[in-house]
């Protein structure tokens, strides 16, 4: 009796969901709570410390985020990520966007261009550094050259403090543009083409094809790589490490970058993680607007 | 049904039981293979694998040849210690190196000898991972033998927390077949009568031409420190050694000397114009490029090597002719298994079939009073490679002052001092705004570090 009664409740275990959905999710969800959760707790407690690794943590109150906010160099490297920011994502979008339209209408070598244009993304940054440095020399490089052609005199590029961050832009434009295109593309399956048929039909131009339609309908997609981009270049590092070492001065060092050498160089990792609450901030803050204007735009459509 | 699943469970127990025993297996074999390469290397070597110690080494790759030179070191140790061994890996360098001791400390993965960069030896040594080696340093060598630069360096308030590898330091190098051909003569290498910073500027204002700049290398970080001592001037209140003292007028003559040599004279290219171009300052100054080259003394291994006609003479003088000299130091991980054979191996490092290699090829100097004297110069110095000017300058490398970059706790000191000269050597503040931000970043940074 009571061996039925255990096994027509373990059959019944065995068949709820619930239990079968964590279990699947557990490699993820365990992951999140390892590299996610846990360090950006323990990032938390650790910015109101001071703490070099080394030695045991000391708490020290909110004294690092007042140091912050006396710290040049931090709003110095704050403005830099900004300015960084401005240049590539709008610049970013907008280029991958024509691009991604422009791949969506032409007939032959359709593959062939969306590799081509998607291979620096894949490519590593080490990689497009030692690239893009001989691309900037400015006595051998390309792109002096190029210029020439226009009557644009020779720049010094990356070891000129006023377009240091500039070509680090350039860069990152260059690299990330191949990634939204493909997310773009994505997005224009999407749109049913009858609404191209009957604007068609009505004699409308490519342009007001574009913008009345496209555009519109693509919303969706073009927020979510908006915000995504957006916060991918709030966390540049990799290039201005490769590149520039932030400099010359500190022209083009960025939060990411003043967080890692107080992190990794100067003993400082208490104030590094309050460093990344500030970049945290920055993130979750512009995240929540465009989420309003997300929401906002959903009413009109 | 049941007999396939008994199956199953059979199977994955079998296969996990096979890598777990893969897993344990692993070590034993490494050891026979230790012991094997031991008993082929050398008769002596012990049969037991548990007797030998192996140590692991850390340093970085200034060039091919001084990586060589140290297996070289290593093999020599191992056959006079058959019970130790060394690997050794050379690694990163500048602060990516910093911070890869950092990681690896926090880890507990630090190896048992590293190459301890003078700039970072007091930030590590404070925070108690370096071995304290005052004992054992003491029985074996003395403080007062180590020249000065190498002496005050390594001496942290009273304690030892690793040895000194050499010394070297910022001197100037010279191309005379383009002295010769603009009819300028020779600098004297003799410290005590040479050029003044006003002389030497008009020397190399005379050797510019169309294709050849008459001098490079001021405008480098790691020559401000020599320069600014000659004057008098100093990054670090010598008092104490600690406190930023960067902010003065003896500083901003010296800094201002330097732009004037470029910006006033026309003698020196632009600093950024060496990675313009893909060439060194030594490449530069070896095609003929630049006839007068202010550079590090390690430099004369690679010149040495080539056929150039060179001459070397000590740096413009301002109110005194100086250099100053610094080299990385050799530090035990405090937590070490095998303090004694670290030590040991820290102790060949500082011997003299090690040093004699590096220093008789021109890429180390000695830093021992000891091999100063006429018997000591024996031992390394080598006409071919070394040549009369630097036997006229060794009391000027005697006797050079400590680099004071190693004088703080902290590298964000050494680097706001650089990124803040460096805005001003390219024109973007002025030079009082630069090193009045310097210092109060110096003073910042040196205050959150003695916290």
């Amino acid at each position: 009796m009571s061996g039925k009664a255990v096994k027509i409740n373990f059959k019944k275990k065995l068949n709820r969901d619930d239990g079968w959905a964590w279990l699947m999710l557990a490699p993820n969800v365990i992951g999140f709570l390892m590299f996610m959760l846990v360090p950006m707790a323990a990032t938390f407690v650790l910015s109101f410390m001071q703490y070099d690794m080394l030695t045991p943590a000391r708490f020290v109150g909110s004294d690092n985020y007042k140091t912050l906010i006396h710290d040049p160099i931090v709003w110095e490297v704050t403005w830099n990520t900004i300015v960084y920011t401005i240049l590539t994502v709008p610049i970013g979008l907008c280029l991958s966007l024509l691009l991604a339209v422009a791949l969506d209408n032409i007939r032959h070598f359709k593959r062939f261009f969306r590799g081509a244009y998607f291979l620096p993304s894949i490519t590593s940054m080490v990689v497009v550094a030692i690239v893009w440095q001989w691309i900037y020399n400015p006595e051998y490089g390309i792109f002096n050259w190029v210029l020439s052609w226009f009557g644009i005199p020779a720049q010094k590029w990356l070891t000129s403090s006023a377009t240091s961050l500039l070509s680090l832009a350039i860069v990152g434009i260059w690299k990330k543009l191949g990634y939204d295109m493909i997310i773009f593309l994505g997005g224009l399956q999407g749109i049913s083409t009858s609404y191209y048929e009957a604007a068609q039909l009505d004699g409308a131009s490519k342009v007001q094809i574009f913008l009345r339609i496209t555009v519109p309908l693509l919303r969706p997609t073009i927020m979510f790589a908006f915000i995504m981009a957006m916060i991918s270049s709030f966390q540049v590092f990799d290039q201005v490490s490769l590149m520039t070492k932030g400099g010359p001065g500190r022209s083009s060092s960025v939060l990411v970058h003043y967080l890692y050498q107080n992190a990794f160089q100067y003993f400082k990792m208490g104030y590094a993680c309050a460093i990344a609450y500030l970049l945290f901030a920055i993130v979750l803050i512009l995240t929540a607007i465009n989420m309003r204007q997300e929401k906002r735009m959903r009413e009109i459509y | 049904m049941k007999r396939n699943s008994f199956l199953t469970v059979l199977l994955i127990g079998s296969l996990s039981l096979g890598l777990l025993a893969g897993c344990g297996s692993a070590p034993s074999q490494d050891a026979g293979m230790r012991n094997q390469a031991g008993t082929e290397g050398a008769d002596r070597a012990r049969s037991d694998p548990g007797d030998i110690v192996e140590l692991t080494f850390t340093g970085w790759e200034a060039s091919p040849l001084e990586t060589e030179a140290v297996e070289k070191g290593i093999k020599i140790f191992e056959e006079q210690n058959p019970d130790i061994k060394v690997s050794y890996t050379p690694g990163l360098s500048g602060a990516e190196y910093t911070a890869k001791l950092l990681s690896a400390a926090s880890a507990g993965s630090l190896p048992d000898i590293m190459f301890m960069q003078s700039t970072d030896y007091r930030a590590f040594a404070s925070k108690g991972i370096l071995l304290d080696v005052t004992d054992r340093f003491s029985g074996e060598f003395s403080l007062d033998d180590f020249i000065d630069s190498s002496r005050e360096i390594m001496d942290f308030d009273g304690k030892v927390y690793g040895v000194s590898s050499c010394s070297v330091m910022p001197i100037i190098y010279y191309n005379k077949d383009l002295f010769d051909a603009a009819g300028v003569d020779y600098p004297k290498s003799d410290p005590s009568n040479c050029w003044t910073m006003d002389a030497f500027r008009e020397v190399a204002k005379k050797l510019t031409s169309d294709d050849v700049y008459g001098c490079y290398g001021f405008e480098v970080d790691g020559m401000w420190p020599a320069l600014v001592n000659e004057n008098n001037g100093h990054y670090y209140d010598p008092a104490d050694k600690a406190t930023p003292q960067f902010d003065t007028t003896e500083n901003k003559e010296v800094f201002q000397a330097i732009m004037d040599i470029r910006s006033v004279d026309g003698s020196a290219p632009d600093a950024t114009t060496l990675s313009n171009v893909g060439m060194t300052a030594l490449q530069m100054f070896e095609t003929g490029k630049i006839a007068m080259l202010c550079d590090g003394s390690w430099s004369l291994q690679e010149l040495a090597a080539t056929d150039l006609n060179i001459g070397m003479a000590p740096l413009p003088s301002f109110k005194k002719a100086s250099s100053s000299g610094q080299a990385h130091l050799h530090c035990i991980n405090a937590k070490t298994e095998h303090p004694e054979e670290a030590w040991k191996f820290v102790k060949f490092l500082s011997g003299e079939e090690y040093q004699t290699e590096m220093i008789s090829t021109g890429l180390w100097m000695p830093n021992r009073k000891s091999w100063y004297t006429e018997d000591g110069l024996k031992i390394w110095y080598r006409k071919d490679v070394h040549g009369d000017d630097y036997m006229n300058m060794l009391r000027y490398f005697e006797d050079a002052q400590a680099d004071e970059r190693p004088f703080t706790l902290t590298t964000e000191t050494t680097d706001a001092i650089t990124e803040e000269m460096q805005l001003f050597f390219s024109g973007d503040k002025s030079l009082n705004d630069a090193m009045s931000s310097a210092q109060s970043r110096m003073m910042d940074a040196y205050r959150a570090s003695i916290q």
